[in-house]
């Protein structure tokens, strides 16, 4: 479904993101980027939907290539999950779910406000599904919960039903259980719809319990690539060096000594 | 030793704020201020003032500045409230018909003329019948306050009119090219560089009198306004939402409408309002150049020395100003 051909990435100011990725993601996957900060999972992620431009290589999705010219059919298929949510605070629930919509929508409809009715039917059905009750529909999304706002945010993202999810770092601001919550949501409504999912992460605990598949990247580059399973501790402190995360801190010592 | 060596190496200093070049800026920014108050006599604005205080309290015998705002107050009051018309003077006046209130006024004239035939002067009486309305020139000046809200209303739609597009072009993150945005913003600081009372000089020479010209140059120069605070906050908007928007292939128009507006909308609110609220002041002041409203009201009667006339347009601006004040802090309070 989705196909990085040796990605490349360099910022204008010098900073290589990404160098030589080269990923295949078939359809349904969820597969889980991790890595620590500065590692590139977010502009990997923003290659697919062309929110970042490689500087060198090529990505496909579901066959079609990623260019300028493309992006205007390819971006409609793909939602998106921000780590800050990325609502529209002063507007209600119902209006940022539909918003989702609007590439489906013909201008003077958007400007009218006039969403046809199977779009604001299936907005109520998915603020109901993603856990939320229809008397929030009407509320300012500035009144939601954290973990609330992340569930519009999916909402929003599956309301045109697309064929590829991105997730970047959909949890980072939110506390551990709510984060199981809400992945456990997002990968049930991808399965739902057999929407591959390419979701960056912090929490190895996490990662190893939702994804089919695990990517790890370290300097732009992948470092990791395989079952959840596979990504032990060793592994993960190869990966984080020493700033290795949380969960994983106690029981580093014992695995190098193994090493 | 060692110790104070290191402490010193390694803490921070905390120096004043300020240094000497500080103090010679502000000693400089002083010794021009000086200068200009010289030129533009500040000292004798104090000293009138200072007169005018003193007399008014009674230390003083007289001064310039009271006795000149004596006679201004003294030749205002007492108001023209009522309207006496000539009834020849009125056109097809029927008087079983007369308006609300009003009543004729019947005025003798004594006068002494000169009789052709006998070549003495002979006393005639000469009867004049005047139309009185008690609240007739009240009712004029509101007729022509309530133009003169309508121009401010009217200027402040034309200026938002001009100002959507202006402010769509001129937001760095939206004009379609650099020279779309140049020639926005520079529109928009023509725009407010002309004060409303220059341009309406002009526009009344190209639209003749009358509120046309008055709408023109208000909307013309709050348009410079609104173009650029619409601009400014379109630019400084959260991105984040509208980035939620780009991801999924909204349009530019969209996005503006869902992700830019909704955070905007109570600045823009207040902005229009605080447009308006300045445009009704405004409004009076370019009627003084023949724009409509109550300006011109204004001007006309203090060319012919009608005092006491000025003295109740004054008196319905101040009202009218006060009370608009007052409506448009609660709107505010309420909407924003």
């Amino acid at each position: 479904m989705l196909t990085f051909e040796n990605i490349g990435k360099q910022f204008p100011d010098g900073t290589v993101a990404l160098e030589g990725v080269n990923l295949h993601v078939p359809k349904g996957q969820f597969c889980v980027v991790l890595g620590p900060s500065g590692a590139g999972k977010s502009t990997l992620l923003r290659t697919v939907n062309g929110l970042v431009e490689p500087t060198n290589g090529a990505i496909a999705v579901g066959g079609v290539p990623v260019t300028r010219k493309t992006l205007p059919a390819i971006r409609p298929r793909i939602g998106m999950i921000h780590q800050q949510f990325n609502l529209v605070l002063r507007a209600s629930v119902g209006v940022n779910v539909l918003a989702g919509a609007l590439p489906a929508v013909s201008n003077w409809r958007a400007l009218l406000m006039l969403f046809p009715k199977h779009l604001r039917e299936k907005a109520c059905g998915l603020v109901d599904e993603v856990g939320l009750q229809a008397e929030h529909l009407h509320r300012r999304a500035s009144d939601l919960s954290g973990g609330q706002q992340q569930r519009v945010g999916i909402a929003r993202a599956f309301i045109l039903d697309p064929s590829v999810v991105l997730a970047d770092e959909p949890v980072a601001s939110l506390d551990p259980k709510i984060s199981r919550d809400i992945l456990a949501l997002l990968k049930a409504e991808s399965r739902e719809r057999n929407a591959t999912v390419l979701c960056s992460l912090h929490q190895i605990d996490l990662a190893r319990h939702f994804a089919d598949r695990i990517v790890a990247l370290r300097n732009g580059r992948v470092a990791f690539d395989g079952l959840p399973d596979d990504f032990d501790e060793g592994v993960a402190s190869d990966i984080y060096g020493d700033s290795i995360s949380g969960s994983l801190i106690k029981a580093t010592p014992r695995q190098r000594a193994v090493a | 030793m060692l110790r104070t060596a290191r402490s010193s190496a390694t803490a921070g200093r905390l120096d004043p704020p300020y240094g000497t070049r500080t103090i010679l800026v502000v000693l400089l920014a002083a010794l021009l201020l000086w200068y200009t108050g010289q030129r533009v006599e500040i000292g004798r604005m104090l000293a009138l003032t200072g007169d005018g205080i003193l007399a008014a309290v009674g230390i003083k015998e007289d001064s310039q500045v009271s006795s000149g705002l004596g006679k201004v107050v003294g030749s205002l009051f007492p108001l023209q409230i009522s309207e006496r018309t000539e009834v020849t003077r009125i056109e097809g006046f029927d008087a079983s018909r007369l308006p609300w209130f009003a009543h004729i006024e019947i005025a003798e004239h004594r006068e002494q003329r000169l009789n052709p035939q006998t070549l003495s002067m002979e006393e005639t009486i000469e009867r004049k019948e005047y139309l009185v309305e008690p609240l007739g020139y009240l009712g004029h000046v509101a007729v022509k306050m309530f133009e003169t809200l309508e121009i401010a209303l009217w200027g402040t739609i034309i200026a938002v009119v001009l100002s959507i597009p202006l402010a769509y072009f001129g937001a760095k993150n939206y004009s379609p090219n650099r020279l779309t945005y140049f020639l926005s913003r520079s529109t928009v600081s023509l725009f407010r560089a002309v004060p409303e009372l220059v341009s309406a000089l002009f526009l009344v020479l190209a639209y003749g009198f009358g509120p046309i010209a008055g709408i023109l140059a208000l909307g013309i120069h709050a348009a410079g306004f609104l173009g650029k605070f619409y601009a400014e906050d379109i630019e400084n908007a959260d991105d984040k939402p509208q980035e939620a928007l780009r991801a999924i292939g909204a349009n530019k128009v969209k996005v503006i409408w869902y992700a830019v507006l909704p955070q905007v909308f109570p600045q823009y609110i207040a902005y229009t309002l605080y447009i308006l609220d300045r445009n009704v002041r405004m409004a009076t002041v370019v009627g003084l150049v023949g724009a409509g409203g109550i300006g011109q009201e204004l001007k006309g009667r203090y060319d012919i020395y009608n005092y006491s006339h000025v003295g109740t347009i004054l008196v319905v601006i101040f009202l009218t100003v006060f009370v608009l004040d007052q409506i448009s802090a609660r709107l505010r309070s309420r909407y924003v």
